[in-house]
């Protein structure tokens, strides 16, 4: 018992600076979010802060913009994985045959990935100029009618998609590369020996062997695509007309610059929620396959 | 000679995927090297990707960006907050796998799986309270406001027990034999024996912190103690905006990140493998 003692003291001191940093920036937050969001907290006046019931949830429900931050997410994780998930296996099968010059291609699939969120957004701010940046410029020389991008509320929203994909693409690449590499060569060279095409061998070997990356690259997409906030805030600041604010830049928004802590922890809770729950099925995918 | 042909058209393709993904990053490297009117006189012309023909112009927005700002100020917080979150995170997290690997303490079963359970909350949704809690303990606007949060990881903490795991006890045993405490056996044995572990936590923080903007936004007011990421937006709408300059900013910014991506890559990719992707 008295090694039991001394070893669970031991334990909690080497747990203790984790146990309090968890604490107080990850367990306190969510509970206290779940706390304000039944509360009419303003940042400046937490003395007169009430008990208010459901009376922020019944507002969200009733709030056009939080609705519209809702269907722009929806938006973007629709495009974005496909475009994004599907470039990056393009890329990787590209690129997974010996060839003069490979190192080059693949750094330069890569090199956006270097770039973090904030580089990205200012620069393509940039280059997307309406009238004086560089793709306009280009498209203007080869004939084709320059286009709005950002300032236009049609199309601010896949402009941000096509940005977000350019920069993730090169990473998962490289994901998708490890896991082409891992299946064995005998494989391919017995399909060879039956007769099997190209486009078969890639539907019937390559496919489903590449699976478990595949699952597990979408799902991690996914839920980082929920939390986008980063290029729409440095890029649009959420416009034009709302085209392009998303659901944690909102709840950031009321929060932070409206300082309504109460009704932005009522946002916080219903799209945790959401995302918990997406989370929870991916854990459930991903253990299913045996990743 | 078809097939040859065939090449062709492959690397033709390739090369023009290969410019989709590269000319943004040599567009803002060339534009830093150039005078303000030569950006937009040049944007018709191949020589938008060429820096000015004179090298004497090639550090002149520098020169520039850094009298009208305090460049190296910023860049000394950035290094500051990325090397105390990446040192205290290799140390806390460690720690904590250390005890969830090597000892048998009552309620470890509960506060691991507790641990797993954290792992869901979207930490970017809850930034308000968390902003509220960092305003009750009364350090906003402080460098510790920054680097706090950041330094105690999930992920980090798997990784490292399923790394201490490893260890075969009898190791620990007979350590504890010739009279070392936890404390020692965790400084001289664990820790030394886990540098692939510690690169990769190291790697993925030190990247994270660098790139990590939106909470030093909003419990920063001070300029003086803003990092790169929140200097950029700064200086990008400070007028008069040059765009020069602000290539300038973001090229800065991003030198420490492509050194680390040229060093640690194969840690990045072993980061990624941690978490069950199947990837050796």
């Amino acid at each position: 018992m008295n090694i039991n003692k001394r070893e669970n003291v031991a334990a909690y001191s080497f747990l203790a600076p984790t146990l309090i940093l968890l604490g107080l920036f990850l367990i306190i937050p969510a509970v206290l979010a779940i706390y304000y969001a039944f509360t009419d907290y303003y940042l400046l006046t937490p003395d007169r802060r009430q008990f208010v019931g459901l009376d922020n949830f019944i507002e969200i429900f009733k709030d056009p913009i939080f609705k519209q931050s809702l269907k722009n997410i929806l938006i973007f994780v629709t495009c974005v994985i496909p475009i994004q998930v599907g470039s990056a296996l393009g890329l990787a099968l590209l690129i997974n045959k010996q060839r003069k010059g490979n190192i080059f291609f693949k750094v330069a699939f890569f090199s956006p990935v270097v770039l973090s969120l904030v580089v990205i957004s200012v620069l393509w701010l940039y280059l997307l100029n309406p009238s004086e940046g560089l793709v306009n410029n280009v498209l203007v020389n080869i004939g084709l009618n320059p286009q709005p991008f950002l300032s236009s509320p049609n199309q601010a929203i896949y402009t941000i998609v096509f940005v977000s994909a350019w920069q993730g693409a090169g990473y998962q690449m490289l994901i998708f590369l490890a896991g082409l590499q891992n299946i064995p060569n005998t494989v391919y060279e017995a399909a060879d020996i039956d007769g099997v095409n190209k486009w078969q061998r890639f539907i019937h070997i390559t496919m489903p062997l590449l699976k478990p990356t595949s699952i597990l690259i979408m799902i991690t997409t996914l839920i980082a695509a929920f939390k986008l906030i980063i290029q729409p805030m440095v890029m649009t600041q959420g416009g034009p007309m709302n085209s392009t604010i998303t659901p944690v830049y909102y709840i950031y928004q009321t929060g932070f610059s409206d300082r309504m802590i109460g009704y932005a922890s009522a946002m916080t809770v219903i799209f945790g929620i959401l995302i918990g729950i997406v989370t929870l099925i991916q854990s459930k995918v991903t253990k299913e396959d045996d990743i | 000679m078809s097939r040859q042909g065939k090449k062709i058209v492959e690397y033709i393709f390739l090369i023009l995927l290969a410019c989709l993904f590269i000319f943004p990053l040599l567009w803002m490297i060339v534009s830093s090297m150039k005078p303000e009117s030569h950006i937009y006189l040049d944007m018709n012309s191949i020589k938008a990707f060429l820096p000015s023909m004179d090298p004497s112009q090639w550090f002149i927005t520098y020169k520039e960006l850094f009298s009208r700002f305090d460049i190296l100020q910023y860049v000394f917080n950035s290094v500051t907050y990325a090397v105390v979150i990446t040192g205290g995170s290799i140390v806390v997290n460690a720690m904590a796998g250390y005890a969830f690997a090597k000892f048998e303490f009552s309620g470890k079963k509960f506060l691991f799986a507790l641990l797993l359970v954290l792992l869901i909350v979207p930490l970017e949704t809850i930034i308000i309270t968390q902003f509220t809690v960092a305003h009750t303990l009364g350090i906003l606007n402080t460098r510790l406001a920054v680097v706090l949060p950041m330094i105690a990881n999930m992920f980090f903490i798997y990784l490292f027990r399923n790394f201490f795991k490893a260890v075969p006890d009898e190791v620990i045993e007979s350590v504890k034999l010739d009279g070392a405490n936890y404390w020692t056996i965790f400084w001289r044995i664990m820790l030394p024996m886990s540098k692939p572990a510690i690169a990769t936590v190291g790697t993925l923080s030190f990247i994270a912190s660098w790139n990590d903007y939106l909470w030093p936004l909003m419990v920063l007011t001070d300029t003086s103690m803003f990092p790169l990421q929140v200097a950029i937006t700064n200086i990008n709408t400070t007028q008069p905006v040059y765009t020069n300059q602000v290539m300038a900013i973001l090229t800065i910014s991003t030198i420490p990140l492509i050194i680390v991506y040229i060093v640690a890559q194969k840690y990045i990719l072993q980061g990624l493998g941690g978490s069950g992707t199947g990837i050796k």
